[in-house]
């Protein structure tokens, strides 16, 4: 197993920026996921691993080979495509055995007994023993996905590689395939790519998230920490639901004070450290829904007031949306509260919960000393 | 009661007060189908008009960007370097052994076969032993044979007989300008039978659908070549029509005047038959290509009918009909066979394509200067035209339009009394569309100079199959296109894999390359093999044979690339991406992924070459000259049809055809059944 390294990866497709200043560690037997919007270059990411792609700039290493240059068939990576590319003209067992029959290690290859044996535990793995005679469009598409699963797997790759493998599945079978790919992972302790752009599927089975907008990896860290301390604007608002105040720094400090753009002030706490924060710089509160309560727990709590708008009944929860001034907020609060559409609203959030984020996507991250984009930021100034 | 009374019916159930401010009286639609039904044809040629001043506004530009480069030359010749260091990095990358020599064979090929003796056609107008000059071209357009001389004998289109026939004639307007109106009436009469005829099937059901489907299909089977010496027969003096209605006027006891056409209205008829078929199936593609929810929004916001035809369904096929306009356009005035077999009429000889084969003696290899002039006159109508739609004829739109069956296409069931009438104007018309085939094959089985009505059947022309000289021919004609195939697909699937999989600059213009055979006149690449090659290793006096093997290779070499493209496109790139990412080397992927899968299109379209090849016309009869007997069978029957009854002449000619035409519809029933809902589209151009 590998751990991969990419150093300031770069891809544009002539004018379009696809991904660029990308610094990332993948480690060793971990499943990592890039997630994103369509667009935002996960995919792309993915390509210049597997080798399909060559970046305009930067370096990739699996542990400290250098693949950048080597081509696809030389990457011994296994990738499982989005609508599975499995070849119509072939059995499941000969689309499976076509890795086993192109390999060579100094001039040898497999034998007909062993691939035979390696696709049928392939096979196997996957759940999927005897059907290997099949023809692709013979198979359901959960059976399609596992035939390509299992023919990523068959080589021993030392990276697996997943391009929105469930998306093509119903919600159910998506379920499933979920843990499937879990099982296996965990079984064979591969280091696994995973790119998604569902937030759910990317915080349940992830060891590691990369959150990608417009081309740039804007986190890259634990599902827990992506969550609690969002690094960007974007980051908290793809994950999660969130609800953002607008506002301009009234005192800085480890608490800062906000002034809110009706006039209430709130306390709050920026999960980015060392971001320098100015006296009346614009910036915005991010309040999670559950994190707004009905009674406060600490004198300290910020009060944010407002009008309800409308209040939706979700089973364990009260989703009630109300208006502070122009802004929608949303909470979550426990089910027997009474609250009634049109009525005035008090709600408190501690402060250690109101997220205090700059401006801006990345170009906030580049203005923080220490952040890999910061030293980037400096080259391309100077 | 009249309809005024329904009128003031209507207006009493409506109140004014009800109709909103600001509208007027609309047309009855009576008035506004024939009305809207102009505009949309005068729309058409407008919307071919500026094609042709866009792709002028396009040569202008590439110019106007060369000379920006010397404004500015320490800058852009750095902006060039790197990008030419870029392409070539991109180069190396995309581009292994293989590629390359796909690549340099593409290349080569091309080059020396169909660029070099363009160049030289080109050249050869402007070069004489004296130096560069435009002598030739100021030769040319002051002669009294090729520019209008509007003399009062030259619209004397209505020219009666002593015998009492009545012969029509075309205006003489000159060599030039002949071929430029005849072309364009041509596109005129293809335009408005194809995309009739291609509405009524891609967009009603009714019974007899598949018949008239079936019908339609012919007409591509012969080059008007063929379908020429049928019409010739069979629209004469004492044809089989004029002899018809000879009877039934007779019948009723009134008299009919025998009416013949000749010259150039006779060319009109015949390429108008014969080539409106590109129109039909270019237009039927287009709609069938047309997403129904684009109609349906349309109905759902209350057009219906012509309405929506004119403002939906028209507009979005026009790209196509366009595209089968201009092909008409190129084909009819490049065609070579219709005026030679109207050439007794001194005013068919008076047309482009004719004076170029005209001024080359193939046998002694001797060029009337002229001739290259002439040639670089219909070279340049050609690639105007091909240019204008460069893009559509490119084999990037072209897979893409020609995926069939992602959707039903709306079809509607006409009422018994809609079909009716449809089949009171269908089958008159398909009558005539199809004189070129079923002439043909009623002259092939014709008594010679039978004056009955019926005249008796007999097999006797078929016996021009037992002449030694023809089995050669037709033997040679295989052997001929079988090379020649062999070269298409070898080079055509290599140029479909380069342009649809590596991305490398100068994609566009080698995608340019490749198609452009479909527009370019052979007769001028034949010119331009006589000038460039002749006494030569490549073409021996009395030699032809290997240039007209690759004159085929060139030429129908499209067919061939536009499958093998059309295949890749179906081919998901994932595939092979797969088998790269399993440890397959990209020439691996090759021969164990894409040939497997595209296989299938390569040989229907090598099919459609191989065939096309059989009953190529203008090389043949130009190379074919330099020694009888290594010439292919289209010049043979061209032989046949001049020689002297009853071993050669008219019949046996027809027979000769007919052979053609049933290997022609073999391969295309083939291709339909392995290829489907794309075959159409492919046999388009």
């Amino acid at each position: 197993m590998v751990e991969i390294t990419l150093r300031n990866l770069r891809k544009t497709f002539g004018e379009v920026v696809a991904t660029d200043d990308v610094n990332m560690v993948l480690e060793d037997g971990k499943l990592s996921t890039l997630l994103g919007p369509s667009g935002c270059g996960k995919t792309t990411l993915l390509r210049l691993i597997a080798g399909f792609y060559v970046p305009d700039r930067g370096k990739i290493f699996f542990d400290d080979r250098e693949m950048t240059d080597i081509p696809p068939n030389k990457r011994n990576t296994g990738m499982c495509f989005q609508n599975y590319a499995l070849w119509p003209h072939m059995t499941v067992f000969d689309n499976i055995a076509y890795g086993l029959k192109m390999k060579r290690v100094q001039g040898m290859r497999y034998t007909k007994a062993a691939i035979a044996k390696r696709v049928h535990n392939a096979l196997d793995l996957v759940r999927m023993g005897g059907l290997a005679e099949r023809t692709p469009h013979q198979l359901s598409g959960g059976q399609q996905q596992r035939v390509a699963l299992a023919r990523a797997l068959v080589i021993e790759p030392d990276v697996l590689l997943l391009d929105e493998p469930l998306s093509n599945l119903d919600a159910k079978l998506r379920n499933e395939m979920r843990e499937e790919i879990l099982r296996i992972q965990g079984e064979l302790g591969i280091t696994t790519v995973y790119v998604t752009h569902d937030q759910i599927e990317a915080l349940s089975i992830s060891d590691m998230v990369a959150v990608m907008d417009l081309g740039y990896v804007q986190q890259y860290a634990p599902p827990r920490e992506i969550y609690d301390h969002p690094q960007t604007l974007f980051v908290a608002d793809f994950i999660g639901k969130c609800t953002f105040l607008d506002g301009s720094i009234e005192s800085l400090g480890s608490e800062l004070e906000i002034r809110l753009l009706d006039g209430q002030i709130v306390k709050g706490i920026s999960p980015l450290e060392g971001y320098p924060f100015e006296m009346g710089e614009n910036v915005r509160c991010a309040v999670r829904p559950e994190d707004l309560h009905v009674e406060p727990t600490n004198s300290n709590d910020n009060r944010i007031s407002g009008i309800v708008d409308h209040v939706i009944f979700v089973g364990s929860n009260l989703e009630v949306h109300f208006s502070v001034g122009e802004i929608s907020a949303v909470s979550l609060l426990p089910p027997e509260s009474n609250i009634q559409k049109g009525s005035e609203i008090n709600l408190y959030s501690p402060t250690s919960q109101m997220m205090v984020l700059p401006m801006g996507g990345v170009d906030a991250l580049r203005k923080i000393p220490g952040h890999h984009l910061y030293d980037v930021s400096d080259e391309s100034v100077g | 009661m009249g309809p005024s009374d329904l009128d003031t019916d209507t207006e009493k159930e409506i109140p004014p007060d009800y109709v909103p401010a600001g509208m007027e009286k609309a047309r009855p639609s009576i008035v506004d189908i024939p009305l809207s039904f102009l505009r949309a044809l005068a729309n058409l040629f407008m919307g071919l008009g500026r094609r042709v001043i866009a792709f002028g506004k396009w040569i202008v530009d590439k110019f106007l960007r060369f000379f920006k480069f010397f404004k500015n030359p320490g800058e852009n010749s750095r902006e060039l370097w790197y990008r030419t260091k870029t392409s070539l990095s991109a180069m190396r990358h995309e581009m292994d052994l293989l590629s390359w020599v796909q690549l340099g064979g593409i290349i080569v090929i091309f080059g020396g076969f169909l660029i070099a003796p363009l160049l030289s056609v080109v050249w050869g107008s402007f070069v004489t032993e004296t130096g560069f000059s435009f002598d030739i071209i100021i030769q040319l357009f002051s002669s009294a044979a090729y520019v209008p001389q509007w003399l009062p004998q030259d619209f004397n289109w209505i020219r009666p007989t002593g015998a009492g026939i009545i012969e029509i004639w075309g205006i003489d307007l000159g060599i030039i300008l002949n071929s430029v109106y005849v072309a364009i009436a041509v596109t005129v009469i293809s335009v408005i039978l194809g995309t009739t005829f291609a509405f009524i099937i891609a967009r009603y059901e009714f019974p007899g659908k598949g018949i008239l489907r079936t019908f339609l299909l012919f007409p591509m089977l012969s080059t008007p070549f063929i379908g020429a010496m049928g019409i010739k027969w069979f629209l004469g003096a004492h044809g089989f029509l004029n002899n018809i209605a000879n009877e039934l006027f007779a019948y009723f006891g009134l008299h009919w005047t025998r009416i013949e056409f000749h010259g150039l209205a006779a060319i009109i008829i015949v390429q108008g038959f014969s080539l409106f078929s590109l129109v039909y199936l270019n237009a039927y593609s287009s709609f069938m290509g047309i997403d129904p929810s684009l109609e349906e929004q349309a109905e759902n916001l209350g057009a219906t009918g012509f309405k929506l035809f004119r403002s939906v369904t028209l507009p979005l096929a026009m790209p196509g009909i366009q595209a089968g306009a201009i092909l008409t356009f190129i084909l009819s005035i490049e065609d070579l066979g219709t005026p030679i077999v109207y050439s007794e009429d001194l005013q068919a000889q008076k047309c482009l394509a004719f004076q170029v084969f005209d001024s080359i003696k193939a046998e002694s290899g001797e060029i009337n200067p002229l001739g290259p002039a002439i040639g670089m006159i219909l070279l340049a109508f050609a690639l105007t035209g091909f240019l204008a739609i460069r893009k559509y004829a490119a084999l990037r739109n072209y897979a893409s339009s020609s995926k069939g069956g992602q959707w039903n296409p709306r079809t509607r069931h006409l009422r018994r009394r809609s079909v009716f009438l449809m089949y009171l104007i269908v089958i008159p018309v398909l009558f005539f569309a199809l004189i070129p085939q079923t002439s043909v094959i009623l002259l092939s089985f014709s008594q010679y100079r039978s004056s009955a009505l019926f005249p008796p059947l007999t097999l006797d022309n078929f016996n021009i199959l037992g002449n030694r000289r023809i089995q050669g021919a037709i033997i040679r004609t295989i052997g001929y296109a079988g090379v020649a195939t062999f070269g298409t697909v070898l080079l055509g699937v290599s140029a479909a894999y380069i342009i649809s999989r590596r991305k490398i600059p100068g994609k566009t213009s080698l995608d340019l390359l490749v198609t452009s055979p479909i527009a370019l006149p052979g007769i001028v690449i034949a010119t331009g093999y006589f000038t460039l090659f002749y006494n030569t290793p490549f073409f021996p006096k009395n030699g032809p044979m290997f240039l007209i093997i690759m004159s085929f290779l060139v030429r129908k070499f499209p067919f061939t690339v536009r499958a093998a493209y059309a295949g890749l496109q179906q081919t998901p790139e994932v595939l092979e991406e797969a088998a790269q990412n399993v440890g397959a080397s990209r020439n691996k992927t090759f021969t164990s992924i894409v040939f497997p899968l595209i296989g299938v299109s390569v040989l229907a379209g090598a099919l459609l070459s191989f065939v096309y090849c059989v009953s190529e016309v203008s090389t043949s009869l130009l190379l074919g000259g330099a020694n009888y007997y290594q010439a292919p069978l289209t010049f043979w029957i061209n032989e046949t049809y001049a020689g002297l009854p009853p071993i050669y002449g008219i019949g046996p000619a027809a027979a000769l055809g007919v052979l053609m035409m049933l290997l022609q519809m073999i391969v295309i029933a083939v291709t339909n059944a392995i290829l489907k809902t794309r075959a159409s589209a492919m046999t388009g151009i």
